[in-house]
């Protein structure tokens, strides 16, 4: 029972990297394939009308972790305290920016929201990849089952330790790299003429340093949390997301090197769930692992509801999900295929 | 300011309050954009479906702004209330995680598809989205009112060894007698904010004469709806409320109404400033025996007063609390009086002309969002001091390892952005009232 709301929680958590992540990375290549007011016009109308839709998989998540392991959700945002009204007012300068920059046409108007946009994208890249990173290394968690954290401290992933270190922020780096990549993807799918061009020779030196960077953060993560890579070794339902990872990166870069736009965003898309995945299947079942005492670590069954409580919500959300995945699919075949190079109004 | 979670419940205080502008608007809006979307598709009639067009650009607009500040409150209460997620996460996670599988999803997939997406879709297709964001916007509502509700009057759970809440019965938690009755008062009341600004914006064009064809559709729509929705504010929803609060909720019905001492025959204080200290209200008007009538269907009946009641259980802030029942109610009633005099002249055809009552229309759209906080200040202080009533004290629940200095830096951070926010929105709100119905560009 537990197993299954942690694989909802990590399910969750997936869709939104890959779905917002699109959007995220658009963000950060925005001022890089756009030259001028239109060609971001089209980057903004390529993330098209469904970036709320990406954003609520977050408030899903929000909400699961709150149903199914209010004991995890009540630690870790009060210990994330400052980092994450960070990552709120992120998403909230990137939703206002998105939503309208289109209203008026003016070249200042539009140029000022372009910037928002691109801003609130890297803070939003670089946060959630400092989060992930925290929840990798770990945090500094007492008895009491609380913690706090500062920024930063010394730097090191040992004792008390900050939001930042030497870790963390490589993971987050690599994190932004990676959003780059699957948003370059993203536009090479759905953009033709100059911003197409630009996606596609960006999205091949992106993924070149995604590769290169995914050896260093792995070699980085089996020294800070080995027991990452013993675990996916222990259970053969890890080997499944870790088979997925490799054949996502595997039709990546030949996408890439083929041209073949679709396969090359597919492949991001697999390679990104495959990692999340995998890594939560590798650290399970430590949901917040501290870095003070081994024994304060909350397990997923240590900070779960009681099984009544995570029975009923078993039961209903299959068929929420299911719902949920249904609406978005009619609505992304409408939206399906190349988005207009030429600005006929907002709308599509 | 000795209350160690000040910061903490002025910031949720803030962010709620002004979060909840958005969403009473676009709660408002739906039913009607569904009525004129429907009406296009049924006569074909190009004036339905401008106005469609034209609203669904303004609920694009505040939708985006109630998104964005909506999630921060969901995100509060582990970040400033982690004791109260730890004691209830297992109860109200519940319906927070049902709002966001069941209705959020399903009215962000569509919103985007009903503002912008009319070029490519179907008129029935453009029509069934209209169908699924108004869904989407009232289920949002019934479940974080039930979680309220539990708030306010806790059903369906168990208390387990563990000392936390955990959900004993899904059925009693949902179909919450309180959650049922503040669902139909609070929706009736969205619709006054829909029905009002739609008016508002028809007395707009009819009183700049121009627009004429469209100021009669919002003027003729706004008023009915906001007839009808400032009728069923007050009965039977808002007297249901009532008659639970009288119930259940001793001590907030006698801060509602500035009652300190009990007594037979109780009286309705039409205006009066409770003096907390002296225990008594300075310069009331009242009407004798109407409280006793309306809380318990007797002018005889019995209504106690705060001295009846244990000194740690009144609530913690009398004066608000009596001001936003007061305001509240008022507004109500000017509601009610305002649109029935503009039904009036609309049914004998002329309310475009009459500027009086165009003008009152226009100059009444702030109030029924003022009437609205009111009436959330009144339910949400009346619960003090408890943060589930009678089970979890406010004082409780709070982050233990948040310090003040945190919580106003982010309090300060969220008046500036939201001030941002309110700015923008305010503007855009403007250009589209003066170029929406005129712009080339079909959706």
């Amino acid at each position: 029972m537990v197993e299954l709301a942690y694989a909802i929680v990590v399910l969750l958590l997936t869709g939104f990297v890959i779905l917002d992540g699109w959007d995220i990375g658009a963000g950060l290549i925005h001022f890089a394939v756009g030259r001028n007011e239109a060609e971001r016009g089209l980057v903004i109308r390529a993330i098209g009308p469904l970036w709320v839709w990406h954003e609520v998989w977050l408030v899903a998540l929000g909400g699961v972790l709150f149903a199914a392991f209010p004991a995890v959700l009540a630690s870790a945002f009060a210990g994330f305290y400052l980092a994450l009204f960070l990552l709120l007012w992120s998403l909230i300068l990137r939703g206002v920016a998105l939503e309208v920059r289109g209203l008026v046409r003016d070249p200042l108007w539009r140029e000022a929201w372009d910037f928002a946009f691109a801003v609130a994208s890297l803070l939003l890249a670089l946060l959630i990849g400092a989060a992930l990173g925290n929840v990798l290394r770990g945090v500094p968690l007492g008895a009491s089952g609380d913690f706090t954290l500062a920024f930063f401290t010394n730097f090191r992933v040992q004792g008390t330790v900050g939001i930042l270190d030497w870790y963390t922020l490589s993971i987050a780096g690599f994190f932004v790299t990676l959003l780059g990549a699957h948003g370059a993807s993203y536009l090479a799918v759905k953009t033709t003429g100059p911003v197409h061009d630009r996606s596609e020779r960006l999205a091949r030196w992106l993924w070149f340093a995604v590769l290169a960077l995914l050896v260093v953060t792995c070699a980085e993560t089996a020294v800070v949390r080995p027991e990452l890579f013993a675990g996916i070794g222990r259970r053969p339902l890890a080997w499944l997301p870790a088979g997925v990872f490799g054949a996502g990166t595997a039709l990546a870069v030949i996408g890439q090197w083929r041209r073949r736009e679709r396969a090359a965003f597919l492949g991001s898309c697999l390679l990104i769930g495959g990692l999340m995945a995998a890594g939560a299947a590798g650290i399970y079942p430590v949901m917040l692992k501290s870095t003070l005492d081994p024994a304060a670590s909350i397990t997923a069954a240590g900070g779960a509801t009681d099984a009544a409580g995570l029975r009923v919500a078993l039961l209903w959300w299959p068929l929420a999900f299911g719902l949920a995945v249904s609406y978005a699919l009619i609505v992304y075949r409408h939206y399906r295929g190349k988005v207009p190079a030429t600005d006929s109004g907002p709308g599509y | 300011m000795n209350d160690p979670y000040f910061w903490s419940r002025l910031q949720f205080g803030f962010t709620i309050t002004y979060h909840y502008l958005f969403p009473q608007l676009t709660m408002g809006l739906a039913p009607l954009l569904v009525i004129w979307k429907w009406r296009a598709l049924r006569t074909g009639e190009a004036r339905y479906a401008q106005a469609a067009r034209f609203w669904a650009k303004i609920f694009g607009l505040t939708f985006a702004v109630g998104v964005v500040t909506g999630i921060p409150m969901e995100f509060q209460f582990g970040t400033n209330w982690a004791g109260f997620t730890r004691y209830s996460g297992g109860v109200i996670g519940q319906t927070l995680a049902m709002e966001g599988m069941f209705a959020f999803f399903l009215e962000s997939a569509f919103v985007g598809a009903l503002v912008w997406g009319e070029r490519r879709l179907s008129p029935r297709t453009h029509f069934l989205a209209a169908v699924g964001v108004a869904l989407g916007s009232w289920l949002s509502g019934y479940f974080i009112l039930v979680t309220n509700a539990f708030m306010q009057h806790p059903t369906g759970y168990a208390l387990a060894a563990d000392g936390r809440l955990h959900l004993a019965d899904l059925g009693a938690y949902l179909g919450n007698r309180w959650a049922l009755v503040m669902f139909t008062h609070n929706q009736a009341a969205a619709l006054v904010t829909g029905g009002f600004v739609v008016a508002a914006v028809g007395a707009f064009y009819a009183l700049r004469r121009e627009h004429l064809d469209s100021a009669r559709l919002f003027l003729r729509t706004g008023v009915i709806v906001g007839l009808a929705a400032s009728a069923l504010v007050a009965f039977p929803t808002g007297d249901a409320q009532a008659k639970l609060v009288a119930q259940y909720q001793g001590p907030a019905l006698a801060g509602m109404e500035g009652r300190f001492h009990s007594g037979a025959r109780a009286e309705i204080n039409l205006i009066g400033q409770p003096n907390v200290r002296e225990q008594r209200l300075d310069n009331p008007i009242r009407i004798p025996g109407l409280l006793s009538f309306l809380a318990f269907g007797h002018v005889e009946s019995d209504v106690r007063g705060l001295d009846s009641f244990a000194r740690d259980t009144w609530p913690t802030d009398i004066e608000i609390l009596y001001y936003s029942f007061h305001i509240m109610a008022g507004l109500g009633t000017v509601f009610m009086v305002l649109m029935l005099a503009a039904a009036a002249q609309l049914f004998r055809g002329r309310l475009p002309e009459s500027r009086v009552l165009l003008w009152l229309l226009l100059m009444a759209f702030p109030f029924p969002f003022i009437a609205n906080t009111a009436g959330w200040c009144a339910a949400e202080l009346g619960r003090q001091p408890w943060l589930i009533y009678g089970l979890f004290r406010t004082d409780q629940g709070g982050s233990a390892v948040v310090s003040s200095g945190d919580t106003v830096f982010t309090l300060l951070g969220f008046l500036g952005l939201y001030f941002v926010v309110g700015v923008v929105y305010l503007g855009l709100f403007w250009r589209e009232l003066l170029h929406g119905q005129t712009e080339a560009d079909h959706g």
